[in-house]
């Protein structure tokens, strides 16, 4: 690809690998309950690690198509490592979230019928479908692309500028003031 | 063979940053008006859209109602902070063309990012930690001061990368807001 950092032996950066490594994690901590309060924020530093991975593997200076294209690939991982991990924790997510709405509905007098609602929703089983898992997939990877672009071109912005190596001096050196330590002329 | 002019490399930067900008500008706007039009269509008994519309929206966003503002009695798609979030990434984008222009692209100067990072990250460390529990005004307030930056990192991002694409050079790289 033109215009992007390059390693030393000629070929353009790995991007695939920091990619799946923060993909990996940004998906975990995405889909695991209560941990998964952070958001979007997530994804997002899963961008910003896979562009700190591919500075640390890259020997030259990064540009923000570097950390987009690695950020998209990171959320693209995320998006499947999410959504196959939530598949088992569906219900523990649930159920947290009809705890807290349930516990919420203790302050009042009587719960609002949207808000029964809500809670009903909660405790109706879903049945697995694949359809609606790739739709859901499909739809996941797409949005969590565009949040990695975002994480891995702030994480170029950090981490993604290398110094140039300094020049060599071009002023030859001094020989050694005095006799040699050993003696001879 | 002479450089070429400043115009005549500002073109295929314009040319790409123009349209990104609109994409992104038209997402964002579809994006926010999802998440007010999920409560609206289930206080108006559309159940199937609505739930569509929330799901879509459940895996950024953990949907707490009590940490959610509510319309027409049902909370809305994502939580206060994330709403602020991405109103702020809408009001970004809307400056963008008057801050950045679509001649150059550049990434934002670190600082300026840290220092709009700031009241976001104290926010979520104090209730994170237990210390404090902010409302939800204050966490949408902190997410919108977040949420403005984030389009000029977006945009310059997947600028560069249709640069890469169609193999033109790049203009005025590295800029600082």
């Amino acid at each position: 690809m033109n215009g992007s950092a390059s390693t030393t032996d000629g070929r353009g950066p790995d991007y695939l690998v920091p990619a799946l490594i923060a993909g990996a994690a940004a998906g975990v901590l995405s889909a695991v309950p209560l941990v998964n309060c952070l958001c979007c924020l997530w994804i997002i530093g899963g961008g910003v690690l896979a562009a700190y991975l591919l500075a640390d593997r890259t020997p030259g200076s990064l540009t923000a198509g570097d950390g987009a294209l690695v950020g998209a690939l990171t959320g693209m991982a995320a998006a499947v490592v999410s959504s196959i991990i939530e598949l088992p924790l569906r219900p523990f997510n649930e159920a947290f979230v009809r705890r807290l709405a349930a516990g919420l509905s203790r302050f009042t007098q009587q719960m609002p019928s949207q808000w029964r609602d809500l809670v009903e929703r909660g405790n109706t089983p879903r049945v697995f479908s694949p359809g609606l898992f790739l739709l859901n997939l499909f739809i996941t990877a797409a949005i969590f692309a565009a949040l990695g672009v975002l994480g891995g071109v702030i994480g170029v912005s950090i981490f993604g500028r290398k110094k140039a190596p300094l020049p060599s001096p071009t002023r030859p050196t001094e020989p050694p003031q005095g006799p040699p330590p050993d003696g001879t002329v | 063979m002479s450089e070429p002019s400043a115009t005549a490399r500002e073109r295929p930067v314009r040319r790409a940053a123009l349209p990104v900008f609109v994409l992104a500008l038209a997402a964002s706007l579809a994006w926010l008006s999802a998440i007010l039009l999920a409560p609206y269509l289930r206080s108006r008994g559309d159940a199937a859209a609505s739930s569509f519309l929330y799901a879509v929206f459940a895996p950024v966003c953990h949907q707490i109602p009590s940490r959610s503002f509510f319309v027409r009695g049902f909370p809305l798609a994502v939580c206060a902070r994330c709403l602020g979030i991405y109103a702020g990434a809408l009001a970004g984008l809307l400056a963008y063309p008057f801050v950045r222009g679509f001649s150059r692209i550049g990434l934002p100067a670190g600082r300026l990012f840290l220092l709009l990072s700031l009241p976001i990250s104290l926010d979520f460390a104090g209730g994170a930690f237990g210390l404090w529990s902010s409302p939800n005004g204050l966490r949408a307030a902190t997410g919108f001061a977040w949420g403005l930056i984030l389009p000029f990192y977006f945009v310059t991002g997947v600028v560069e990368l249709v640069l890469w694409r169609s193999g033109r050079p790049l203009a005025n790289r590295g800029e600082k807001t």
